[in-house]
């Protein structure tokens, strides 16, 4: 059997353009991610994050957790990472992540998931083919406590409508 | 005890507004910090670790995801600015100001913005400012952050 003509494969397009993104508009991001504390070590250290409430065990238990903090950063960063397909995977990088607040901590074992509502968005005065969003993002445990919000601003790809 | 495993001089008592920082050491940006950690964290952006696509890009090469360059500048500061930290509490105004490309070498630098007493009275909230820099120094990263750190009065040996 020849081998088949891979140009005739439909693409499983990703990601949202600036058309999508009415004020408004809320997102549940897929996913949800549990993380572990292989996961907290390897990131805590990997970014040199040198606070001994991420890696050692015996020193967050003896500052009242029962043990390892997960490092915010880390829950931060998988919170913008699943967020990435519906938000920003379209095109365009960050123009600044504002207000970024750490609710309470989150623990080994802890399940985090997200979710976005545009708060504003306005056209690029520079450059025509794209936008500016702006998103606030609140990231809950398994319990529904809200332990991360923030906003986030990027620079949107507009998709090309087609010419005729 | 605890004391011994973190430095005598990062108590809240340590920090005070207009107090500079170079930190000590900087990093390359491989592999493990760019792609290890995008995906880790389910970054699903390909222009993050897909070399032959962004060879065709503007850009020539990929991209660093821009939390990745801000969690490792906030990380070389870590150890300076939150080695006694009972919490961070947030961050702010965090802004990407120049890619970041594999191989690039990140340094970093604070100031105290404020001290100020917390809501619980064996610590207070110190509030920084942090830059990165690349190696030709190009600031790519800049932002605000509060952390909760021990009072030496109270937890200091």
């Amino acid at each position: 059997m020849p081998d088949p003509d891979f140009s005739t494969f439909p693409l499983r397009k990703k990601g949202n353009r600036y058309q999508d993104f009415e004020e408004g508009r809320t997102f549940e991001h897929h996913w949800g991610r549990t993380l572990s504390e292989a996961d907290n070590a390897l990131f805590a250290t990997a970014t040199m994050r040198f606070t001994p409430l991420y890696f050692n065990a015996e020193y967050a238990r003896a500052h009242g957790h029962g043990s390892v903090v997960i490092d915010p950063l880390l829950v931060l960063c998988t919170v913008v990472g699943m967020s990435v397909e519906d938000l920003s995977e379209g095109g365009g990088p960050f123009l600044g992540v504002n207000d970024v607040k750490f609710h309470q901590p989150v623990y080994p074992g802890d399940t985090i998931t997200g979710r976005s509502r545009v708060v504003g968005r306005r056209e690029s005065g520079s450059r025509p083919h794209f936008g500016i969003v702006t998103w606030e993002t609140e990231a809950r445990n398994q319990h529904g406590n809200v332990v991360l919000t923030y906003q986030r601003t990027n620079l949107v790809a507009k998709r090309r409508e087609p010419t005729r | 005890m605890t004391t011994a495993l973190t430095s005598p001089s990062t108590y809240f008592e340590d920090f005070a507004a207009g107090q500079k920082m170079r930190h000590a050491r900087s990093t390359t940006i491989d592999e493990v910090e760019s792609q290890l950690l995008t995906k880790l964290v389910l970054n699903t952006a390909d222009g993050h670790f897909d070399e032959h696509k962004m060879k065709a890009s503007p850009f020539g090469q990929r991209l660093v995801f821009g939390l990745v360059t801000g969690s490792t500048v906030i990380g070389l500061a870590t150890q300076d600015t939150a080695e006694n930290a009972l919490a961070e509490l947030g961050l702010d105004r965090m802004r990407f100001r120049a890619p970041v490309f594999l191989g690039d070498s990140l340094t970093a630098y604070t100031e105290v913005l404020e001290t100020r007493d917390a809501d619980r009275d064996d610590a207070g909230v110190v509030r920084f400012k942090h830059w990165g820099t690349k190696q030709d120094g190009t600031i790519v990263f800049e932002g605000e952050r509060e952390v909760l750190i021990k009072r030496r009065s109270h937890w200091g040996s």
